[in-house]
């Protein structure tokens, strides 16, 4: 469960590391690959405020997506805890725990990895 | 060799009365028109979203038989964006291979008969499931954040960027298959109801339905319009998340490495590219070294790629932007669009004595990438 603890995979034979996991290092093509967990803080290294979302989220739009710099790896995740205009570039954010969807009434919610600003301004 | 001796095209627009078959049917039945024949032995069809939203599976052979080629060799090609000059490689391909010396390639799809959240849920399928679509990226969420790092990289005004979709409608007046036939000022694009800042509504492409047709011949004719010198492709990261430098499309710089690679003689005189939204027709730009890296902004606001400006001439069609984007249909009409103007017959905004050019097409932010070059036969 990657999501649930950003857990990344760091390629044995380059070095590098990539997120979410997958079947072989999007570098160098090898298989062989060792969890590591990446750090929980990170900073914005750009971001958009989404206002076209589906109908599940309709009642959450705008909501703020970051490419956000880990260090050893880049994610793009959702930017939450924030007013949209008060978002910017080189922001340092944290991981936080949160429901990502939710399928009616008695459906699965999903829950996953979202940032938000270490400090608020 | 393979060679372009027809094509069929459909206004991109709101068609609320004709389904996909009747799309396809019309595109289909003009392209053979023009390249007047009736039969053929293979039929390629390109769709993306009309799956998930006809709903209709094995679409190749219901088209097909629709049309009344029942029996005829059939194969549907989904890549996304991209699905459309992926199905005119594999066209290529079959000619080539001498599998068949006569295929139709319809592209089609139809964006405006669901909802509009509908639509944004299942664009944002043609991004990784599993890392950035994940989250609510909408319609334009990858595209305005590598936006806005454009701006912020290159120190580029986001005035400097509306000059592309000032160009694209502006080329597109003419042209009689564009959805949108009207000017726009750079002006316009900063004041409109903003997608994904900072991209805005007139970053994007309008939801259409549409569909193109071209008739592909493995031997050389007389009356041929162009010939379809090469196709080339290559995947690219599954998010830009994982790119070093997500500024540039990578594979698509590889595809079109290979391409280079493969002709000898290179005339590129027109370009259909895929702009779905302004950044990534500027990417583009740069990654087919039109521009140098964080200038193409600067090189369109000059008039550089418009008729009568420096470098090729860019989406004279209006491109994405403004002829529109009916997704699995777009590769067939960039085809389509640089064999009219190679033969002299596009009948909007004319590249005089086009001897040669590109059709480019992206899915996503770069996951896949085509490019096509043709060349003026005679």
């Amino acid at each position: 469960m990657h999501r649930y603890r950003l857990i990344a995979y760091k390629c044995k034979s380059c070095g590098r590391a990539h997120y979410p996991p997958a079947n072989a290092c999007p570098y160098c093509g090898s298989r062989d690959l060792g969890e590591i967990e990446l750090p929980r803080v990170g900073r914005i290294l750009s971001y958009s405020i989404v206002y076209t979302t589906p109908f599940e989220d309709k009642d959450r739009s705008p909501v703020v997506i970051g490419l956000v710099d880990l260090g050893v790896a880049r994610l793009i995740a959702e930017i939450v805890d924030v007013k949209p205009e008060d978002v910017r570039i080189d922001d340092r954010v944290e991981a936080v725990f949160r429901r990502i969807s939710v399928d009616g009434d008695t459906g699965l919610i999903v829950y996953g990895i979202k940032f938000r600003p270490v400090r608020t301004r | 060799m393979a060679y372009i001796t027809g094509v069929g095209l459909v206004n991109v627009d709101r068609h609320y009365g004709k389904s996909v078959r009747k799309l396809a049917f019309e595109a289909s039945t003009a392209a053979l028109d023009s390249s007047m024949v009736e039969s053929i032995d293979f039929i390629v069809v390109a769709s993306s979203l009309s799956y998930l939203q006809e709903p209709q599976l094995d679409l190749a052979s219901y088209i097909a038989s629709s049309m009344g080629f029942r029996g005829v060799r059939s194969i549907a090609v989904e890549s996304g964006e991209a699905s459309g000059l992926a199905a005119v490689m594999t066209a290529k391909s079959l000619v080539d291979s001498g599998l068949a010396s006569r295929v139709l390639v319809v592209g089609v799809d139809k964006l405006s008969d669901n909802p509009s959240w509908r639509v944004y849920r299942d664009l944002s399928m043609l991004y990784d499931s599993e890392s950035d679509a994940f989250y609510t990226i909408g319609l334009g969420g990858v595209a305005g954040l590598l936006m806005r790092l454009y701006m912020e990289v290159y120190k580029v005004d986001r005035h400097t960027l509306a000059y592309w979709p000032a160009l694209m409608h502006s080329n597109a007046k003419a042209n009689p298959y564009a959805m949108l036939r009207f000017a726009i000022t750079p002006e316009k694009v900063l004041e409109a109801p903003p997608v994904a800042e900072p991209l805005t509504l007139l970053d994007t492409f309008p939801l259409g339905d549409g569909a193109a047709a071209i008739v592909v011949e493995g031997k050389a004719r007389g009356d041929a319009m162009a010939e379809i010198v090469a196709v080339e492709s290559s995947t690219g990261y599954q998010s830009v998340a994982l790119s070093d430098d997500p500024l540039r499309i990578e594979s698509l710089e590889v595809a079109y490495g290979r391409l280079v690679e493969r002709v000898d003689a290179m005339d590129v005189d027109v370009v259909e590219l895929h702009d779905s939204f302004t950044i990534t027709g500027i990417l583009e730009l740069e990654a087919l070294r039109l521009a140098e890296r964080g200038k193409a902004a600067e090189a369109v606001a000059h008039g550089n790629f418009s008729i009568g400006g420096e470098g090729p001439v860019v989406n004279p069609s209006g491109g994405l932007k403004a002829r529109g984007h009916p997704i699995g249909a777009t590769g067939v009409y960039q085809v389509a669009e640089v064999a009219l103007q190679l033969a002299g017959e596009f009948p909007g905004l004319k590249v005089e004595g086009a001897r040669g050019g590109l059709a480019v097409s992206v899915n996503a932010m770069g996951s896949s990438s085509y490019v096509a070059y043709l060349k003026a036969v005679g």
